[in-house]
C-alpha cells in the first residue's frame, strides 16, 4: 500500500508547493509593482539620463557617454561640492552622535525633569529647519544678531588677553559668520548639530531601555568602579545596535542636508560656494539650471554613498553587533 | 575567606520597612540559604550584604571589619544574580575574565587593542588565561570557552555565571535564587552540582531560594525569612522538626504542615472537642494550634479524633499523599501514607487518622512554639 502511495503523493506534494509559490508572487505583487514603479523605476531612469545631455522640454538627447561623471571630478566647483558634502558628513555625524549619547545619558542619570530635558533637546527636531535656519540667520547677523552681540560684552575683560579669537575681533570686528568662507561651512555644521543630536539621544534613550539593570550590578561586583568602566563593559556593548542604526542614518542625514542651506543662501550656497553640498548641486544643476544629465550624475553619485553605508550597516548589524 | 556578620540591619523604602533589624552571624565555609516567601526582603538582605544597595541602619562585618561605606567592588564578594547578568558581547572565556581584568590589571593594560602590548600585559594574560581554564574544568565548561552566552543554554549560562564567580578567590558567595530559570529536572541536577562545588571550595555560600526544598537540600543552615525578620536561623532537619513558629512549620515542608485548631484548658489538650493529652509547665489559653506533619499521621480506626472522607489521593509511587476532608476543620487533613495502604484510600472512603502527641506542634495564639510537658499522652483513639 506504502509503496503504491509514494509516486501518487509526490506529484501532489510538487502542485502544492507550486501554487503556493503562484500564491506567493500573486501576494507580494502589488509590493513589488509599487517598489518598481516608485523606488527602482527612477533610479534606473537617473543612472540612464546622466549619461545624456538631456534637458526638460527637450524633445531628444544625446549620449554623452561619461562626460558627465568626467565633470563631476575634475571641475572645480565640484570639488567644492564634495570638500563641503565630507565636511559637513565627518563634522556633524560624530558630533551629533557623541551628543545625543551624552545627553542620553545624562538624562537617564537624572532623577528629576527627565521629561523636560527631552522636550527641551528633542524641540529642534520637531521644529520646521526653514523657519529654524532664519531664525539662526538673525542670531548670527554680523551687527545686530545676538551672536556678537553677546561675544562684544567680552571686549575689555581678560577673555582679551587669553583667547586670540576675542583679541582680534574686538579690534577689527567679529566674524560675518554666514558672509565669510572660512565661517559659513561650520555655521551649516553647527546648525545641523544642533537641529540633529535630539533625535540620535531619543534613538539612544529608546536602546537604554533595553540594557538590562542586573547587568551594571554584575559589573559592579566583578569590579567595575568608575562609571567609564561600567560604560566600556556594559552600556557601550549593549548599545551597539542602537550605534550602528543611529550612525547610518545620521551619515544619511548628512549627505541629505540642504534646507538649512537654501534657506542661508537661496543663490549660491555659501561664500565662494564653501557650503555647495550635493543636495543643493542636485537642485541646483537639475531644477534651476535644467541640466538633468549633469543633476541625474550627482544623484548616482550621491544614491551610491547611501547604498555603500546602508551595506555597511547590514554588515555590521549582522556580523558585529548582533550577540544572539 | 571570613566570618561575616549582619548586625541590626534595617532597610526602609520611604514609609514601608522591608527589613526590621536583621542580625545573623555567618562562620566562614558555611552554606546559609536564605529563604521565604516573595517580598519577605531575602533578596534586599543579599544585596545589602553585596554592597548593591545600603541599608537604614545596622551594619555588616566581613572578617572583622565593617564595610558600612565600602562600595560593593571593593568587598571582596561573588555573586551569582538570577538572570545570570552575563555579558553578552563577550565570550564564555571573557565572562569569566573581566573580574581578574578588572581587579589585577590597570586601566591601561586593558585598552582595546594597544592594551595587550603595555609592559607586563601579556604576562598577566596568561596567568588570567590560565585561571579562567582552571575555573571553567571546574564546572566542566572547556568546550563553552569560545562560544558567546547568547548560544547557550540556560543551564550552561548559570554554569558560566557561576565560573565567573569562582574565578577569584572572594570572602563568601552571593547566590540570588540561581536555579528559579532552569527546568525542573535540570534544577534537581544543578542543586546537587552547587552543593558538591561548597563542599570542595569550602568556601561561604549565601543562598537566597524562595524554594524550601532548594534550602532543606543544600545547606548547612536555614533562615527563614518573613516579612522582614529572620524567624529561625538552624540546621535544615531542626528547621524541619522543631520549627520556633508556626509560619516556619507552614513554610518549611512539602505538603504543608496540618493546623488544627486546639483548646487548653487545666492542662487538658482538646482538640474538635476531645481530650487527647494532659500537659504541664503550660498556662491555659484558648485558640492553640496544634500542627501535625503528613507523615505524623496515621491510618487507624474509624472511631479516631480525626475521622473524615478521602476526597482526593495523589500516588507518587514511593509514597501516596490522601488529602481528607475532616467534619468540623475548615481545611484538609494530608496524609503521607506507604503505598500499601493505597487500597484504603479511595476517594469517599471514610478512614480515621491516629498520631503520637509527641509528634504534634503546639503553638500558641501569636503563632509562637509552646513546649508543654506531656504528662500523660492518650493516643487519639483510646479516647472515649
Amino acid at each position: 500500500m506504502a509503496v503504491t502511495e509514494i509516486p501518487v503523493a509526490a506529484p501532489a506534494a510538487r502542485s502544492v508547493e507550486a501554487s503556493q509559490r503562484r500564491t506567493g508572487w500573486f501576494l507580494t505583487a502589488p509590493a513589488i509593482t509599487l517598489m518598481g514603479l516608485i523606488l527602482l523605476g527612477p533610479v534606473l531612469v537617473a543612472l540612464v539620463l546622466s549619461f545624456t545631455d538631456y534637458a526638460l522640454g527637450n524633445s531628444g538627447f544625446n549620449w554623452v557617454g561619461l562626460e558627465n561623471y568626467e565633470k563631476l571630478f575634475t571641475r572645480s566647483t565640484y570639488e567644492k561640492m564634495f570638500v563641503a558634502t565630507f565636511t559637513y558628513v565627518v563634522t556633524v555625524v560624530p558630533l551629533s552622535v557623541g551628543l545625543g549619547l551624552g545627553a542620553a545619558l545624562l538624562i537617564t542619570s537624572v532623577g528629576r525633569f527627565r521629561d523636560l530635558y527631552k522636550t527641551i533637546y528633542f524641540l529642534p527636531v520637531m521644529a520646521t529647519l526653514l523657519a529654524m535656519a532664519i531664525a539662526w540667520e538673525f542670531m548670527l547677523h554680523p551687527t545686530i544678531g545676538m551672536v556678537n552681540r553677546t561675544i562684544e560684552m567680552g571686549c575689555g575683560t581678560f577673555l582679551e588677553a587669553i583667547w586670540p579669537f576675542m583679541a582680534q575681533g574686538c579690534e577689527g570686528g567679529f566674524p560675518l559668520w554666514l558672509g565669510d568662507q572660512r565661517y559659513a561651512i561650520w555655521v551649516v555644521c553647527f546648525v545641523g548639530i544642533w537641529q540633529g543630536f535630539g533625535f540620535n539621544m531619543v534613538l539612544y534613550l529608546a536602546g537604554l531601555t533595553s540594557v538590562h539593570r542586573e547587568l551594571y550590578h554584575a559589573a559592579e561586583m566583578d569590579g567595575a568602579r568608575s562609571a567609564w568602566e561600567r560604560f566600556r563593559l556594559v552600556t557601550w556593548p549593549a548599545l551597539g545596535p542602537t550605534t550602528v542604526f543611529v550612525v547610518t542614518i545620521s551619515c544619511i542625514r548628512a549627505f541629505q542636508v540642504f534646507d538649512t542651506i537654501e534657506a542661508f543662501w537661496p543663490q549660491g550656497a555659501g561664500p565662494n560656494k564653501s557650503a555647495y553640498v550635493m543636495m543643493f548641486a542636485i537642485f541646483e544643476k537639475g531644477v534651476q539650471q535644467n541640466l538633468i544629465g549633469i543633476g541625474s550624475a550627482i544623484t548616482v553619485v550621491f544614491l551610491g554613498f547611501v547604498m555603500f553605508l546602508t551595506l555597511i550597516q547590514r554588515w555590521l548589524v549582522e556580523r558585529k553587533v548582533h550577540y544572539g | 575567606m571570613a566570618d561575616l556578620h549582619i548586625d541590626g540591619v534595617v532597610k526602609s523604602f520611604g514609609e514601608t520597612q522591608v527589613l526590621k533589624g536583621i542580625s545573623l552571624d555567618i562562620r566562614h565555609g558555611e552554606f546559609i540559604a536564605l529563604v521565604g516567601p516573595s517580598g519577605c526582603g531575602k533578596s534586599t538582605l543579599l544585596r545589602i550584604i553585596a554592597g548593591l544597595e545600603s541599608q537604614s541602619a545596622g551594619d555588616i562585618v566581613i572578617a572583622g571589619r565593617s564595610v558600612a561605606g565600602v562600595r560593593a567592588a571593593d568587598r571582596n564578594l561573588s555573586m551569582v544574580f538570577q538572570s545570570y547578568a552575563l555579558y553578552p558581547h563577550l565570550s564564555v572565556a571573557d565572562n569569566i575574565a573581566v573580574p581578574l581584568r578588572m581587579r589585577t590589571m590597570g586601566a591601561v593594560q586593558r585598552l582595546p587593542l594597544v592594551g595587550r602590548w603595555m609592559p607586563g600585559a601579556a604576562e598577566r594574560n596568561r596567568e588570567i588565561d590560565a585561571e579562567v581554564r582552571k575555573a571553567a574544568s571546574t564546572l566542566e565548561i572547556e568546550t563553552l570557552l569560545d562560544r558567546k552566552p547568547g548560544q547557550l543554554s540556560g543551564g550552561q549560562r548559570q554554569r558560566v555565571a557561576l565560573g565567573r564567580a569562582l574565578v577569584r578567590d572572594p570572602a563568601a558567595f552571593l547566590l540570588d535564587e540561581p536555579l528559579s530559570n532552569l527546568d525542573a529536572k535540570l534544577r534537581v541536577q544543578t542543586r546537587g552540582e552547587i552543593a558538591e562545588l561548597h563542599r570542595r571550595l569550602g568556601a561561604t555560600f549565601i543562598y537566597v531560594t524562595h524554594d524550601q526544598v532548594e534550602a532543606m537540600t543544600m545547606s548547612s543552615r536555614i533562615a527563614v525569612m518573613m516579612e522582614g525578620q529572620i524567624l529561625q536561623c538552624d540546621a535544615p532537619d531542626l528547621v524541619y522538626e522543631d520549627p520556633e513558629d508556626i509560619r516556619v512549620a507552614e513554610f518549611i515542608g512539602s505538603p504543608k504542615i496540618n493546623i488544627l485548631p486546639a483548646e487548653l484548658n487545666g492542662g487538658s489538650l482538646r482538640v474538635l472537642d476531645r481530650d487527647i493529652a494532659r500537659l504541664t509547665r503550660v498556662a491555659d489559653q484558648p485558640g492553640i494550634r496544634l500542627g501535625l506533619r503528613p507523615e505524623a499521621l496515621r491510618l487507624s480506626g474509624a472511631d479516631s479524633v480525626l475521622t473524615g472522607v478521602v476526597a482526593h489521593h495523589e500516588n507518587l509511587g514511593s509514597e501516596v499523599f490522601a488529602q481528607i476532608e475532616v467534619p468540623g476543620l475548615s481545611e484538609r487533613v494530608v496524609l503521607r501514607a506507604d503505598p500499601s495502604a493505597r487500597r484504603r484510600l479511595g476517594l469517599g472512603a471514610t478512614v480515621g487518622l491516629d498520631f503520637d502527641i509527641g509528634d504534634a506542634l503546639l503553638f500558641d495564639t501569636s503563632g509562637k512554639r509552646l513546649r508543654p510537658v506531656i504528662e500523660a499522652a492518650r493516643a487519639a483513639h483510646q479516647v472515649a
